[in-house]
């Protein structure tokens, strides 16, 4: 029975010094310890959250890095098919205009040699009659000079009216 | 994720334990043989003091019993060794407080409970045995009429109680500096490398397990201190000599004490569920708390007997423990009594199961630490339960 009953000196004395090696512990052991450990841990799992993110980022990226490979390629090829293309419709635009350029220059000059043309017709044909006026006149003088001549065609011409 | 750890837990725990059972064997040593010689003065001892307290009539006999029980209680002075019939102790200070005076003197007045002094004597028998008791002019007879002894003196116990609390700060708050400076990233060396594990257990395999993640932060201060506290009394309980050898663990008045804190600590921090559970239980027909109250008042005996059963478990535990590596070693004195030859051929025997039996006292020291600290984190688990629940 001795042993059951608490003594009000150790309790008393166990109190006080539990008390006091409680607040001294709390503050001056289990703060600071528990500090570092929660931190050190927190530091650990993020290290390994981060290291995870990373190599997933990686692996990402790589997958990101073979695509747009892959697109660039193939944007290449459109560019360059493209600029095919675009250089086959140019070639042949110009090409088309150059066509035509030639067509209306032709037009042109066509129209030009005709206009000349005409000109020197015109010309000709003035000069021309002015000339044959001129020859038929010189002719006509030379023939009217001829006096013998001319007397003898009168009058076979006179001879075969008569006949008539 | 925590695998890296851990592993220094198991790595650190598996070093330390090398050295820990090697001291531990030449303790265990050195007890039993204490404890034997301890015993051989004693019966010397009761012999030569019987004579003029008991009436001689025959050869003094050992009564197993009372040393085993004397050896258990708390006492007013250290008792360290005898020599022949003398006996070696440390003298500790007794303060009583009595009918409004107050009585300091030194344990060594009482001549090792021998002699009374100032009217004061050790009770040597009923519920106030190992006591101050008031005696009447001779100095035997207990004073009848005597009012309530104030005892707050400095007896065995106490002084182990101090011994120890110091023992705890120093080495903890020393660990502690160390972590203030530590960079974070540091491996742990020297005395963290040996605590940090025990500590991290606390955490993870008590406090974590026991209480919700929310909360069992502001528990742990409590957790730690009771769990080192426990666990360092009880190794040195298990140390045969001074400072060690106080029953301090399986003193009622210490788990006493330590079950009272963790009863207020449990009420202190409990939240609104807690005592809705303990008044109006939720989901219970109402002819169970009115008129009646008797859900009620189960709960409110139920918390008052969970600390009731920390505090026995534990001192149940350590008080066993002592007294059956006491009785063993009395058995050979039982037997040497009947027979001396008997009592030399039981002795190897005794010393080896006593061997092992310190081995058994080392686990039970970690074993009822960890109870204590898990059972403590249970009811501040229970105390703060989810809110929406």
């Amino acid at each position: 029975m001795e042993l059951l009953m608490p003594g009000l000196g150790l309790v008393f004395w166990m109190t006080v010094a539990f008390g006091f090696v409680l607040l001294i512990l709390k503050k001056y052991a289990w703060a600071p310890i528990l500090n570092v450990l929660h931190e050190r841990e927190n530091k650990l799992a993020q290290s390994f959250s981060d290291a995870k993110r990373i190599e997933q980022e990686i692996s990402q990226l790589a997958v990101l890095r073979t695509e747009k490979l892959a697109e660039a390629e193939e944007k290449h090829k459109e560019i360059v098919s493209k600029a095919q293309i675009d250089a086959e419709r140019i070639i042949e635009e110009a090409r088309e205009k150059a066509r035509q350029e030639a067509r209306l220059i032709n037009e042109k000059a066509d129209e030009m040699v005709e206009a000349y043309k005409q000109k020197a017709m015109r010309e000709v044909r003035s000069q021309l009659s002015a000339l044959s006026l001129d020859i038929a006149e010189k002719v006509l003088l030379e023939e009217f000079s001829d006096k013998q001549r001319n007397a003898r065609y009168v009058n076979k011409l006179l001879d075969e009216v008569v006949m008539n | 994720m925590s695998n890296l750890p851990r592993f220094n837990i198991v790595h650190s725990l598996k070093t330390s334990s090398y050295f820990l059972v090697a001291a531990l064997c030449l303790l265990v040593a050195g007890d039993a043989h204490g404890k034997a010689a301890s015993f051989a003065d004693e019966i010397a001892l009761s012999g030569s003091h019987s004579t003029d307290e008991i009436a001689a009539d025959e050869k003094p006999e050992f009564n197993a019993r009372k040393v085993i029980v004397d050896h258990v209680l708390d006492a007013y002075d250290w008792h360290l060794f005898d020599i022949g019939k003398r006996e070696f102790s440390i003298p500790l200070p007794v303060i009583l407080l009595y009918e409004g005076r107050m009585y300091v003197f030194l344990s060594s007045r009482f001549d090792h409970g021998y002699s009374a002094y100032k009217g004061f004597r050790v009770s040597k028998e009923g519920h106030n045995k190992g006591r101050a008791i008031r005696v009447l002019d001779d100095g035997i007879t207990p004073d009848p009429e005597a009012s309530f002894i104030y005892d707050f003196s400095i007896t065995k116990n106490v002084l182990a109680v101090f011994i120890s609390s110091v023992l705890l700060c120093l080495v903890f708050v020393k660990i502690g500096r160390r972590y203030k400076d530590a960079d974070i990233y540091s491996t742990p060396k020297g005395l963290p490398a040996f605590f940090e594990p025990l500590i991290l257990f606390v955490r993870d395999q008590i406090a974590l397990l026991a209480i919700d993640r929310k909360h069992y932060k502001k528990f742990m201060p409590y957790l730690l201190t009771v769990f080192f506290f426990i666990l360092l009394n009880n190794l040195l309980g298990l140390v045969p000599f001074f400072p060690g050898g106080a029953n301090v663990t399986g003193s009622i008045s210490v788990t006493f004490v330590l079950a009272m804190f963790t009863f207020f600590t449990t009420h202190w921090f409990a939240n609104k569920t807690y005592w809705q559970h303990i008044f109006n239980m939720p989901g219970v027909p109402m002819f169970l708390k009115f008129p009646i109250p008797i859900l009620p008042v189960i709960e409110i005996v139920g918390a008052f007997i969970k600390p009731f059963v920390l505090m026995i478990r534990l001192f149940a535990n350590i008080t066993a423990g002592h007294m059956v590596i006491l009785s063993l070693t009395a058995l050979i004195f039982v037997l040497g009594g009947v027979s001396i030859i008997l009592g030399y051929l039981i002795s190897p025997l005794t010393v080896l199961f006593l061997i092992f039996l310190n081995f058994l006292k080392i686990l039970v020291a970690f074993l009822q630490a960890y109870i204590f600290t898990l059972f403590s984190a249970f009811f501040f688990g229970m105390a703060v339960p989810d809110e929406h629940h």
